[in-house]
């Protein structure tokens, strides 16, 4: 009777499909945490009963959502996976390694038929995976151990249980005041472990907490305001205490999903506001002439508040845009643990700075190449445990994942205590795929640059499958592409670290208005180092090459008139713009800088209008198009000219 | 104007109901993603059906029941259950505590938008 017709049901239910995936992906993050932790406990006598709890619903709910949506893979083999949960649950089975295996490999293929879905590519086999979950529901030996709840009981005489009364209203709820933010506030306080509605005698609902603290009451003080009252819980717990944990995936009715691209939309505009408002203040400053200075300093006044205002609102629409990097850090580990058991390493995952926040466009370009460092580190960086401890190592690896924010970039390591790249490995590869090298003896970014070759591995046929297709080739042009610098460290015995700098955003960047030949170009800000002002006849000319001498060194000049083909009159003059490393610094040779502006980045999409060099265009409120200048590729330009 | 809340913890789970109910007249919903929520939405304002998603964190979907059938003040909301097809037993336990209809996931939108319709017709 429930069964509904399934043709009108698709169409209806495909609507929500962009919602779907959105949970989905929440959930299977919330797995993979929860399985990491349960790992620890594999085999153990007690395995904690709130952490079942959260897979169990999670694997629940994307049964639920599957089933709408009319995934049945997705839905048979989350049931499935639901069923075993709910037998180690009431502690019919133990959880052993085959257990929890099958749980991961669930886990990979339960996403693997999501994500088929997404792409709209041929949906995965299941019946092999759900006929290996019900041989293991089957066949583990029936447990004597009971799946036991960690309840915390505190005996300690310094806490103290308080009973908190908080009674709800319209006008509370307005102010954001409500059962979970008041649930929120008490497990800073410390322990809650009970939560549950009462009717008082007029008929009015009430939520009485129970919060064990080692706080005294003024902890609790600042509750008052908000109506709620408190008092010593009576020594007895009630009897039906249910220990209240924070469960990370209920999402509040005020958290809104927004779609990337209505946010893309609403970054454009705040793009064109930008861009007006320059036009204002280039408007502004010609009316200067003609205005009564008291009626211009207050036009001048009011355009620079709207400068401010249009800064914060470009700044708000940015953050919506950030998502913490901890969701992909933890995806790795997940990665890190498999390949680890594949090639019996032992290896420990170090993580710090994941609630460092990254624009979401950002994180879905560098997911594979991030991926494809760490599979690295796990296949060729970490030793075996036999190789580790005969070279008097710990006998695990260990694995670090860190990211922190550096102005307005943000920086990722990913280092390991492993085994560092052989030079002499990578140059007689690189010989062997004649290129040439004449230095035997390359520093760290020489050694980057040959690894990022394409067409140069280190691997071997059987490795190349882990790295699935994405090569040091590939996750070098994904950093660069987005603006960021790839660089290395590494030692042989001692480790290798990958530093992968990006820029916070795309879209709003600040830069250098430069002037070729009365062209105006954009050098992106988070390039310079530095502005010279040169005079013609202390250039010098080296192999083909203009140089000029910088702070005790030579600095490589790129004429941009040339690299663009302009007719172009040198004058006695010219200003440099110093981009680029210390190692590896090029000099842009412009004629005049005009200033330092926020531009509106804009890639060219046009093939035709595509041009080596340029990284895309922009305007500067006079409705003329700047060309915004592509560093990376300027510098090649430099270095493949030398040759 | 008729209140409508939908306790479910999943919020695409959440749309995909209240659009459904989208099509009957006289109808606004309200939402709440855990039955303690659910409580709270019955103090803050007045309701005059409840959808219930059973399997949720905080406060099983069966206490959200047995509290609303406690309590003089609420005791005549209608309350349809809406759960992933799991436990039979679970409709045999709702029912008897006082849930006027049991649908369960995946659910046919047209269906749920009649019984709702009809229940608060009736009630």
């Amino acid at each position: 009777m429930d069964k509904p017709t399934p043709d009108n049901r698709g169409e209806f239910f495909d609507q929500f499909l962009d919602d779907y995936y959105a949970e989905c992906d929440e959930h299977l993050v919330s797995i993979r945490r929860s399985l990491v932790t349960l790992e620890d406990e594999v085999d153990g006598r007690a395995v904690d009963r709130a952490l079942l709890d959260n897979l169990f619903r999670s694997f629940h709910t994307l049964k639920g959502i599957s089933g709408m949506v009319g995934l049945a893979a997705a839905e048979q083999l989350a049931h499935h996976l639901e069923s075993y949960l709910r037998e180690l649950r009431e502690g019919a089975v133990v959880l052993n390694q085959s257990g929890f295996e099958a749980l991961v490999s669930g886990v990979s293929l339960l996403e693997g038929v999501i994500n088929a879905r997404r792409n709209d590519q041929p949906i995965p086999s299941i019946d092999d995976m759900v006929d290996r979950l019900q041989a293991i529901s089957a066949d583990s030996v029936t447990s004597e151990v009971p799946v036991s709840s960690t309840e915390k009981r505190e005996t300690d005489a310094s806490v103290t249980r308080w009973q908190i009364e908080f009674t709800p209203t319209a006008e509370l709820a307005e102010r954001g005041v409500n059962v979970n933010s008041i649930r929120a506030r008490l497990q800073e306080i410390g322990a809650v472990v009970q939560a549950k509605p009462v009717v008082k005698g007029a008929g009015e609902i009430a939520f009485e907490f129970i919060v064990v603290t080692d706080m005294d009451q003024t902890a609790l003080a600042s509750l008052e305001a908000d109506g709620l009252t408190f008092q010593p819980a009576p020594v007895e717990p009630a009897p039906r205490t249910r220990e209240i944990l924070p469960s990370p995936m209920i999402a509040p009715a005020s958290v809104v999903r927004v779609d990337l691209d209505r946010l893309d939309e609403l970054m454009r505009i705040v793009g064109e506001l930008v861009i007006s408002r320059t036009r204002l203040e280039d408007q502004v400053a010609e009316l200067k002439r003609v205005t009564p200075p008291a009626a211009w300093r207050l036009l001048q006044e009011t355009n620079s508040t709207m400068g401010r205002q249009l800064r914060d609102l470009r700044e708000s629409v940015m953050r919506v845009r950030m998502v913490q990097l901890g969701e992909i850090f933890e995806r790795m580990t997940f990665v890190v643990r498999d390949l680890a058991r594949e090639n019996g390493k032992k290896i420990i995952v170090q993580l710090s700075g994941g609630e460092t926040e990254i624009d979401k466009f950002l994180v879905e370009r560098m997911t594979d190449p991030l991926m494809h460092l760490v599979r690295n580190a796990v296949s060729h960086g970490l030793e075996t445990v036999t190789e580790r401890e005969a070279q008097g190592k710990r006998s695990e690896g260990v694995l670090s994942l860190s990211a922190m924010t550096a102005g307005e970039r943000i920086v990722i390591k990913i280092a390991d205590d492993g085994c560092g790249i052989d030079r002499n490995l990578v140059l007689a590869r690189a010989r062997a795929a004649g290129i040439n090298h004449e230095n035997a003896e390359i520093d760290d970014d020489a050694l980057l640059n040959l690894i990022c070759t394409p067409g140069l591995s280190t691997r071997t046929e059987a490795d190349r499958e882990s790295g699935r297709g994405v090569g040091m080739d590939v996750v070098k042009k994904a950093t660069e592409e987005l603006g960021g610098r790839i660089s290395l460290a590494t030692r042989i015995g001692e480790g290798t670290t990958f530093t992968i700098e990006l820029p916070l955003t795309l879209a709003i960047a600040e830069a250098l208005i430069v002037s070729v030949n009365g062209q105006r170009f954009a050098v992106p800000q988070s390039g310079v180092r530095e502005v010279l002002e040169v005079e013609s006849a202390s250039t010098k000319v080296l192999e083909n090459n203009e140089i000029i001498s910088y702070r005790g060194k030579v600095l490589p000049l790129i004429r941009l008139a040339r690299v663009f083909e302009m007719n172009h009159q040198r004058g006695e003059r010219f200003h440099v713009v110093v981009v680029g490393e210390e190692t590896n610094a090029v000099g842009l040779a412009v004629d005049r800088i005009l200033g330092q502006r926020e531009i509106v980045v804009r890639a060219i999409k046009d093939p035709l209008a595509q041009s080596r060099g340029i990284a895309g265009a922009t305007e500067l409120g006079d409705q003329r198009v700047v060309l915004i200048l592509d560093i990376t590729a300027l510098r090649q330009l430099a270095v493949t000219s030398r040759h | 104007m008729n209140n409508i809340l939908v306790v479910d913890d999943s919020p695409t789970m959440r749309r995909m109901v209240i659009t459904s109910l989208g099509s009957l007249r006289r109808v606004k919903s309200t939402q709440a993603g855990s039955g303690l929520e659910a409580i709270e939405r019955l103090a803050i304002e007045p309701v005059d059906l409840m959808v219930l998603d059973l399997n949720m964190p905080d406060m099983h979907g069966m206490e959200v029941i047995n509290f609303v059938r406690k309590h003089q003040a609420y005791r005549n909301i209608p309350i349809v259950v809406l759960t992933t097809k799991s436990e039979e037993s679970s409709r045999t336990e709702a029912l008897a505590a006082g849930a006027n209809r049991y649908l369960t996931k995946p659910f046919d939108p047209r269906q749920l938008a009649d019984v709702v319709g009809s229940l608060l017709q009736t009630s």
